[in-house]
């Protein structure tokens, strides 16, 4: 090759990779975030009806999960990271689904406990089989059944409740006494059902404002980051189980059932990938839901039946495939 | 490009795909352009086309003028034109845009002579066989990006039928307009080509699918159909709906025809043969005047690029000399890709020549969407929903991770016709398409192995 022949300016060098070479805008730091951001407005009105006590429950469970991550991540070196915002979602899923009165060491342990015992161990953000948010809860119902079962308050918007007094939630009361008692629980505001849309009732620190919950889960359904499959199977679920007690409206719209159903349910990791995959996890988690309200030993129900259904969203993934197109030649 | 403003009905495969920025604003009503200059050096590698190595018929010193044959050979080959008249130098190997280094004439150029190309008045009256040997000559090929001889593509195995001819005018990769200035620049020629394409397979019904993003060549090659005898055979152009893959053989031909081509199979499979229109547009050339494929409309475009345009550019013309006839390139350019940025190929430098198969040249800045690393799968079913083939890429992706590469069959890698989809959405950056691509290679290297012992 004589000289002359090569191009004399050395080219500039350009980065070889392999296509597609542009992407799209989501990922899932920006996912994760938006998340948390979705979750805000119920958050915020939990600290705003139950006091300082949730604002402490909130950051000390935050606090637990986002140090466990940071500490497991490095140990035992999973590709997860804290800025992706997944632990920091964790602990405040967790925080929501607790009663304000918790102890903080309590919350902070079982943010630790859902990273390190339901993340981490199963390999990081990805590979786990079960919501660490609800494995969170599940550890402090088993290990401090007493906060967790009466760490309720009687809501009072604007601090107004410096004392706090302890008080049973609807679906408690509905449980103990009957509908009517739980009527009267909800009726202070006037109507009960305003109390339960708005969040004027006692219960778990994210979970008493529907409205808020459901504005959030909008925002998902909105920027397309989940889909309404899973919610409005598990919907369909709880009416169906629930109807024949009468109780439907009730049901419907109390205890955890929005959150779950909205942001927890709906978690990427632990739900099918599949569409029909999906309904068949929302109705199962609707009707686990309702049947552990009416039958079983718990008036509260979203949290186990979530995780129950998680064990089997490999067998769903499996089962429920993707379609592929069929092959049709017939000349038109 | 204009948007229609009346509703009509728009055509479209079934399930996946996705809507990236078109992107195409830039480059739309640019028109295609001559190179002004001619290259004073074109390199035309002995390798331009799937098939055997051209064979030079020329040698060190010669003066050849543009349109002479230079090279040809072999039964599945492909003849090499000049581009450019001028002065052979010593014949050898040089960078390759896709097969790191080919054995390449390279042309210095020392005037603007160029062979006479008259028509053939009787053009239309060909015989089939001429027809075949006229576009053999021509040195076409699949235009589309494939660059597969297009007399090869022509001539149907036995027992197979073809029924309906497909001509892609998708263009759905971002960025590019090149077909696009085509279709509205010259759409008699590529009318004329695809009806001639028909009447050699004995194929009645000519459809044209276009995104519906260029209705402008819609209308054009419409008015351009009405203008040319039909005889026995109908031409219809077709608006496709605007979304990524469209224009893939096999999701254009669901779009028009409501067939759907089996896995792994041709479009034959289904009664369809489909060519490009820029491939019309040469077989019309190369039918009524004996012209060689010489040049390539090209787009070249992307934020690196001064002053993005369409160019007619010589096969051979060297990327530096195609970055300096449009102004000249940013600094920060940091990504040179060779077609449009869903499918192109990367190039690590602009002294390579542009060979027939190239549609458009982008020049991006920026970091990529591979530099910035990837994370774990997050099972959002993202992929699921974008793979046009209900193919499984998290599944394949997962599996290799764990070292179990073997086991991702059933996920269907060995179906996947690579359009990307799945790496575009993935929100962990995860490069799903090269875990596809792995897991195809190893299966197939597995099942070879099989078949052997």
């Amino acid at each position: 090759m004589s000289a002359e022949t090569i191009a004399p300016p050395e080219p500039a060098p350009f980065v070889i990779a392999p296509g597609p070479h542009v992407r799209a805008e989501e990922t899932t730091t920006k996912i994760m975030w938006t998340v948390n951001a979705a979750l805000a407005p119920a958050a915020l009105w939990g600290a705003l009806v139950f006091g300082l006590p949730a604002v402490g429950v909130i950051v000390a469970a935050v606090a637990g999960a986002v140090a466990s991550e940071a500490v497991a991540g490095r140990v035992v070196r999973t590709r997860t990271s804290v800025r992706d915002g997944s632990a920091f979602c964790t602990g405040l899923l967790l925080a929501l689904t607790l009663p304000p009165l918790v102890p903080l060491w309590a919350a902070f342990l079982g943010g630790a406990f859902a990273i390190i015992f339901a993340k981490t161990i199963f390999g990081g953000l990805g590979y786990n089989l079960f919501n660490p948010a609800l494995i969170g809860r599940a550890f402090l119902m088993a290990t401090l059944p007493l906060p967790m079962t009466a760490g309720w308050i009687t809501p009072a918007p604007f601090f107004a409740n410096a004392a706090a007094v302890t008080t049973a939630t609807p679906l408690g009361a509905w449980r103990e006494q009957g509908i009517t008692a739980a009527m009267n629980l909800l009726g202070g505001a006037g109507s009960p059902w305003v109390s339960l849309i708005v969040g004027l009732r006692p219960g778990s620190i994210g979970e008493v404002s529907v409205l808020l919950v459901v504005l959030g889960g909008g925002v998902l359904l909105a920027r397309r980051i989940i889909t309404p499959t899973i919610p409005l199977s598990i919907l369909v679920g709880v009416l169906l189980t629930t109807a024949p007690s009468g109780q439907a409206g009730l049901h419907l719209l109390s205890g955890g059932l929005w959150l779950g159903a909205l942001f927890m349910a709906t978690d990427y990791v632990t739900s099918p990938s599949t569409r029909n995959g999906q309904i068949v996890f929302g109705l199962l988690i609707g009707a686990l839901t309702g049947i552990i309200r009416i039958y079983g030993g718990y008036p509260e129900g979203i949290c186990y039946a979530i995780l129950l259904a998680n064990t089997l969203v490999p067998a769903l993934n499996l089962w429920f495939r993707p379609r592929r197109p069929v092959f049709a030649g017939a000349p038109s | 490009m204009t948007v229609p403003t009346q509703r009509i009905e728009l055509r479209s495969f079934g399930k996946g795909g996705i809507h990236p920025q078109t992107r195409k604003r830039d480059t739309a009503s640019s028109p295609i352009e001559p190179m002004v200059p001619l290259p004073s050096e074109v390199w035309l590698p002995l390798i331009q086309h799937l098939g055997e190595p051209a064979t030079p018929l020329v040698k060190k010193g010669d003066r050849v003028i543009r349109g002479q044959k230079i090279a040809d050979g072999g039964a599945t080959g492909s003849p090499l034109h000049a581009t450019i008249s001028g002065k052979v130098k010593p014949i050898d190997k040089r960078p390759h845009p896709t097969l790191v280094t080919v054995p390449s004439i390279i042309i210095a150029r020392d005037g603007d002579a160029e062979e006479e190309f008259p028509e053939d008045p009787a053009w239309r009256e060909t015989p089939h066989a001429e027809m075949l040997a006229r576009i053999r000559d021509a040195g076409i090929v699949g235009l589309g990006g494939a660059a597969f001889p297009t007399y090869r593509k022509l001539t149907l195995p036995p027992g197979v039928n073809v029924d309906t001819f497909i001509l892609n005018g998708a263009e759905c990769e971002p960025f590019l307009t090149s077909d696009y200035r085509l279709m509205l620049e010259e759409p008699e020629a590529i009318v004329e080509g695809a009806l001639a394409m028909a009447r050699l397979l004995g194929v009645k019904r000519v459809l044209v699918g276009v995104e519906a993003d260029k209705m402008p060549a819609v209308e054009s090659l419409r008015t351009a159909a009405r203008s040319v005898p039909l005889g026995e055979q109908t031409f219809e152009v077709v608006p496709c709906e605007v979304r990524y893959p469209q224009g893939a053989e096999r999701q254009l031909v669901t779009s028009l025809t409501g067939r759907t081509i089996p896995p792994r199979s041709l479009p034959s499979a289904v009664g369809v043969l489909v060519q490009n229109v820029a491939t019309a547009h040469a077989v019309y050339h190369a039918l009524r005047y004996r012209r060689p494929l010489l040049d390539r409309v090209m787009t070249v475009t992307g934020p690196g690029v001064l002053q993005p345009r369409n160019l007619r550019v010589p096969v051979g013309t060297l990327l530096q000399t195609l970055v300096d006839a449009c102004g000249g390139m940013r600094v920060d350019t940091t990504r040179l890709i060779a077609g449009g940025p869903m499918m192109g190929r990367a190039l690590p430098r602009l002294d390579l020549p542009v060979i027939k198969g190239m549609n458009g040249l982008l020049l991006l800045t920026g970091r990529g969407p591979l530099e910035e690393g990837f994370g774990p799968c997050i099972q959002c079913g993202r992929c699921l929903d974008a793979c046009p083939l209900g193919l499984e890429p998290d599944q394949v992706s997962v599996h290799i991770e764990a070292g179990r590469t073997l086991d991702t069959d059933p996920f269907g890698p060995l179906d996947c016709y690579e359009c990307g989809c799945c790496t575009y959405v993935c929100p962990s950056g995860r490069p799903l398409l090269q875990f596809m691509q792995v897991a195809k290679s190893a299966l197939r290297r597995a099942t070879d192995i099989r078949v052997k012992t």
